[in-house]
């Protein structure tokens, strides 16, 4: 029963899609309703089944019958899937939410007029089924096709403006997503030929060799998808977009697809290769790093973030390498990590948007003063840079203590070498996001933040929901998350 | 005992909702003012009935709410003697700031009340929850949402530059200083598996046997922690910025309550997770340095500030001093001889409880002053006593209680370190310089203090200036403040007790009854001889008949007492020329130590160009890629000329080409 329910997760968002794309008037109601029935459907198999693993599975390919009689589609939920899913859902609904009373021509920065909506919300929408689709993906192979779903999407939403900027920005992030997605395919080819199967598990029965080239393959896409050193180039460039797609593109999506890919076979069996797990939390140590010599040098305010959004992914992988290095706390951290900061990430984004709706500047140097006439978007941001420099109680306190606790377990010199080094990134990063913080939003306001107030009613729900998310995300991950073990 | 902790919820869910209501009573500041006092002070009453009990019964049983099995975390809270004590100090401030700061808010007209009473509650909350937690981790939590509430309290004016930056300091510094107690509770959690103080307790132990080294950086981090929020010099450089430039209300709390948790964490650290070891001698010197380095350059300092809550965050600096000073002779003395690490802890203790009621009273007074003048630099103030009598009274009560003058309470702490440095001094000398510092360096904060007196209070006043007296809202604390410290004075049994009977329970020592109290004052034991006692009431009547022989005399002799002016060479000159300002009080005392604090502004440095251009990818990796992709297939587009020949000539090639290759592999 929940399996068709949650079959009718990803079914809903594309007739959604097709309607916006199709009437057009209108679509802004017609999103909403999808996203928000997504996000009940998804509540309840979560709530329903809570961390129980099911699974259904239909459909075959006639021409791999030959190699193989397992039916290859289906849903698969378990503690991981329903994090994602939770996590897609919430923050799709709100960015379908807030875009509503964001693209509209009262905006300062970039009015949009009502003819462009649907073409924007069939985008969102298919981005939302397709992050499902990712979540809930039974094998490699589904997970593929709806991993490239995501690449198309964002590709043509990062491009939404459609000047010359943008244009180039969603090119590159198709190319270089894609060109990782290609190791990806390759991975699950030789899965394919040597195990007879995409399952998730067939990995850990490779030979020892070949799984570490598997990995590596992987891990490659991942690092395309998500940003990491060496190829982390697109994604401050795809700031381009529109800042709610921002928001959902770090918070929940796209990149969020490369580390759930790590994070699923990683967990799948534990058989990473301990050399690649070593290779993997180091090359996640110097995206750390590299991002942070970033964003001193920041102005934009959302290539900031970018820059950050780049940092917390390798956190993410951080936790995975740990975890299959040994300690399964650290994996869990990681995973922890996903919802925690996508919460505290979203928050920051949809504030940078109401200052760029309000004012029409992202410029950190041009803002002064904002707290004055913006309070409710001048506590949001606080919150959320607080959430996302991991203070205490704020959601990526937890989730960075996890990982750290979990290095401390390893035997050897890693524990203490990751202790030190995540506690200096965290206290820089926290000082200048704090600074900034400051900057912009206290003082005596500048003229470009003198005559605005808070944003619209949709986007000051958002902002308000989302504070909430900052505070009690680790309470809903905690549970889950403690459920995947080895 | 689990009524205790009951009240204690009670008390938080209190303050929570109260600050929620606060926060929708915001547009009324007064309105708001008052309901946020109603709950704080309900908060208050039943943290104080906790406390009462804790304090009459002695440790309670823990209770658990939530765990976190994966992680060996659990939130569970229980009351001991020791965190009643502060729970004491702590509420009292709370009242009694809160009530200050009513009518004090109106001082800030552009900035709203919503950012100040909820945070204002929420950071009471967080100081209970603190006292409560037995749980290192969610100690930590705790502690870093006071942090983050004080925060906001700090940074309350969202205009004054130099706010903003004292509170950026304040955050990153002390967010650091968590940062260390975190890493270090991960190291010992390493070995225990668990966050309980018990536990951890257990694994300092086994690692100060098994790894000394790891052991001492341990301790290091932990200390380096509570010293930072307690404000020992160098790492409470924090202090004097954000002191002053808080709400009065808010400093007052900051320094009554907020350093003294950093007291608290320090005696939790020393007493009761260092096991009793030749480590808590290493220990108790490095507090006790720690500490006396801090009350010299700390009150030194006072000394040559001209803005009064600067000088009195000095100061704070300096009386957290006396207390490490305190705290390190009675870690130094727990192994061999716990009798007189009880007394030094309790005086520790006691300084800690007098200090947050002098202090608070004066930061209130500042406050008052500023209310009423708009101003906080003592050279432009004066003559105010005449005009603010019960400000002028209460903080002179205040001002000679922090000096150490008898009978204020002051006093009675002050002695108590000292015979305790005297006591361990007969086995180690170096105690005995320490102490015979912290008793010279009082003259220091006298100086201080009495520089604020005369250049706000007394003197002449300026005739244009219209001052009226502060409002009873705010009169009222302070001369409660200034009554306790009176009270506390003349009758510090009835701390001292409390604050003894905290430490032996603290220490696990039965009752031994070296330190005590009958109706005519305090006493220290040691093996049931006396060796120091202190009856103020005593002191009283011998002052009060001296006084009274003196006045006898006085009538006796018939003398006249005449009053005139100061003769300014025959002219008239207004008060505040002629008035002696403070900057000029003490100036060679200020020369010889210009350069006890010194400051320097960091700045941060360049990042290299050079390696920013390594870690650009897209200039010299990616674009010049698509640049020979680009190149190489414009050249290959160049093949496609369009003319059938050419094509015809390709095919003819390629076709040798394959024949060639073929006949190669035949042969």
């Amino acid at each position: 029963m929940s399996q068709q329910l949650a079959l009718l997760m990803i079914v809903l968002p594309v007739v959604g899609a097709v309607l916006c794309g199709t009437i057009m008037k209108g679509c802004r109601h017609v999103a909403v309703g999808c996203s928000a029935g997504v996000l009940g459907l998804a509540v309840w198999t979560v709530t329903a089944g809570f961390g129980a693993s099911s699974r259904l599975m239909f459909g075959r390919l006639p021409w791999l019958t030959a190699m193989s009689n397992e039916p290859l589609f289906g849903i698969m939920i378990d503690p991981l899937s329903a994090l994602m899913l939770v996590l897609v859902t919430t923050i799709g609904f709100l960015t379908v939410l807030y875009s509503t009373q964001y693209l509209t021509e009262r905006h300062k920065e970039h009015p949009v007029p009502a003819g462009e909506h649907g073409r924007y919300y069939f985008w969102l929408l298919l981005f939302l089924a397709s992050m499902v689709g990712v979540s809930v993906s039974p094998n490699f192979l589904q997970l593929l096709l709806f991993w490239e779903l995501t690449t198309v999407c964002s590709w043509a939403l990062i491009s939404f403006h459609r000047n010359a900027r943008s244009l180039r920005a969603g090119f590159k992030a198709l190319v270089m997503t894609h060109a990782g997605g290609l190791f990806f395919l390759v991975a699950i080819c030789i899965l394919f030929a040597r195990g007879h199967s995409f399952d998730f598990s067939a990995i850990a029965a490779l030979p020892e060799g070949l799984r570490a080239w598997v990995f590596v393959c992987l891990m490659i896409a991942a690092w395309a998808k998500a940003a990491q050193v060496p190829l982390h180039t697109w994604l401050p460039d795809a700031m381009e977009a529109p800042t709610p797609i921002s928001a959902y593109l770090h918070a929940a999506a796209m990149v969020k697809a490369g580390v759930y890919l790590m994070a699923r076979s990683a967990g799948a069996g534990w058989a990473m290769p301990p050399h690649v797990a070593l290779v993997l939390a180091i090359m996640a140590m110097v995206t750390i790093a590299i991002a942070l010599s970033f964003y001193f040098v920041q102005d934009d305010l959302k290539r900031l973030l970018a820059f950050s959004t780049i940092a917390h992914l390798g956190y993410i992988l951080l936790g995975v390498g740990i975890g299959s290095l040994g300690s399964v706390l650290a994996y869990r951290g990681g995973v922890l990590h996903i919802i925690c900061h996508g919460f505290s990430k979203a928050t920051l984004f949809f504030c940078a948007g109401a200052v760029a709706y309000v004012t029409g500047s992202r410029s950190i140097s041009a803002i002064r003063g904002l707290g004055r006439s913006m309070p409710l978007s001048a506590t949001a941001f606080f919150v959320g840079v607080l959430a996302v420099a991991g203070v205490p109680p704020f959601a990526c306190f937890w989730s960075k203590f996890m990982i750290l606790a979990g290095a401390m377990q390893l035997s050897g010199p890693i524990g203490p070498i990751v202790l030190v080094f995540i506690l200096v990134e965290t206290l820089v990063s926290f000082a200048w996001l704090l600074y900034v913080a400051q900057r912009v939003f206290m003082g005596t306001p500048s003229p470009v933040a003198t005559v605005n107030s808070d944003p619209p009613p949709a986007m000051s729900v958002t902002l308000v929901i989302l504070m909430v998310g900052c505070l009690l995300a680790p309470a809903i991950g905690i549970p889950l998350v403690e459920l995947i073990g080895r | 005992m689990t009524g205790a902790l009951r009240l204690l919820g009670i008390a938080l869910g209190t303050l929570l909702v109260g600050s929620i209501v606060s926060l929708a009573l915001a547009r009324d500041r007064r309105r708001c003012g008052w309901a946020s006092f109603l709950f704080v002070t309900a908060a208050g009453v039943l943290t104080w009935v906790a406390a009462a009990r804790a304090l009459s019964a002695g440790s309670s049983t823990e209770v658990r709410i939530v765990e976190l099995a994966g992680v060996g975390a659990t939130l569970a809270i229980s009351i001991d003697p020791l965190s009643a004590v502060f729970l004491l100090i702590a509420t009292a401030i709370a009242v009694l700031s809160t009530l200050f700061s009513i009518h004090y808010m109106d001082h800030y007209r552009s900035d709203q009340v919503a950012k100040f009473y909820p945070v204002l509650q929420l950071f009471f909350a967080s100081i209970i929850a603190v006292l409560l937690a037995s749980d290192f981790l969610f100690f930590l939590v705790f502690w870093e949402l006071m942090t983050l509430t004080s925060f906001f309290l700090v940074i309350f004016e969202r205009e004054s530059q130099s706010s903003q930056r004292a509170g950026l300091k304040y955050f990153i510094v002390t967010h650091a200083a968590t940062l260390c107690m975190l890493a270090a509770a991960l190291v010992l959690w390493d070995t225990s598996g668990s966050f309980h103080f018990a536990q951890l307790r257990e694994a300092l132990s086994t690692l100060i046997v098994t790894r000394p080294i790891m052991a001492h950086t341990v301790i290091l981090l932990f200390f380096l922690g509570f010293a930072t929020k307690a404000g020992v010099l160098p790492m409470g450089d924090w202090l004097p910025d954000a002191h002053p430039v808080a709400p009065s209300g808010v400093s007052a709390a900051l320094s009554g309550v907020l350093v003294k948790l950093g007291i608290y964490g320090m005696m939790r650290l020393f007493c009761n997770l260092l096991p009793i070891s030749p480590a808590s001698e290493t220990w108790g010197w490095v507090v006790a340095l720690a500490g006396t380095g801090s009350l010299f350059v700390g009150t030194l300092t006072a000394v040559r500030q001209t803005d009064s809550k600067r000088l009195m965050a000095f100061s704070t600096i300096g009386q957290i001093g006396y207390i490490c000073l305190a705290i390190g002779v009675g870690v130094h003395s727990l192994r061999s001889n716990s009798a007189l690490a009880a007394v030094a802890l309790a005086a520790a203790l006691l300084h800690a409880m007098n200090h947050a009621c002098f202090k608070s009273c004066l930061f209130l007074g500042a406050g008052s002053v500023l209310f009423r003048t708009g101003k906080r630099n003592l050279d432009q103030l004066g003559g105010l006593a005449a005009s603010m009598p019960y400000t002028a009274g209460a903080s002179t009560v205040a001002s000679l209680s922090i000096s150490g003058v008898p009978p204020f309470n002051g006093f009675a702490s002050k002695w108590l370190i000292v015979v305790s440095c005297l006591l361990a001094g007969m086995g180690s000398p170096l105690f005995l310089v320490l102490g015979l510092i912290a008793l010279f360096i009082s003259l220091a904060s006298l100086a201080s203090f009495m520089q604020v007196l005369a250049s706000v209070f007394y003197g002449r006043s300026d005739e244009s200036v219209n001052v009226r007296e502060v409002p009873p809202s705010m009169a009222v604390p302070q001369v409660i403040l200034a009554g306790l410290c009176v009270v506390l004075g003349v009758f510090p049994q009835l701390p001292l007790r409390y604050a003894g009977f905290a430490v032996e329970r603290l220490l696990g020592m039965p009752d031994t009854g070296t330190i005590g109290g009958g109706w005519s004052g305090a006493y220290v034991s040691s093996g049931g001889v006396l060796v120091a006692f202190w009856s103020p009431v005593a002191m009283l009547i011998a002052i009060a008949a001296l006084g009274l022989i003196a006045y006898a005399i006085q009538r006796a002799g018939g003398a006249a007492v005449k009053r005139v002016p100061v003769w300014y060479c025959g002219e008239e000159h207004p008060a505040r020329i002629v008035r002696y300002a403070a900057s000029s009080l003490y100036l060679p005392f200020k020369d010889a130590f210009r350069r006890i604090y010194p400051s320097w502004s960091a700045r941060a440095p360049r990042f290299p160009p050079r390696l920013r251009s390594a870690f650009d990818l897209d200039r010299w990796l990616y674009e010049p890629s698509v640049r020979v992709v680009l190149d190489a297939a414009g050249r290959v587009s160049r093949t496609h000329v369009g003319t059938p020949q050419v094509y015809l000539l390709w095919i003819v090639i390629g076709a040798m080409a394959v024949l060639g290759i073929m006949l190669a592999l035949a042969i």
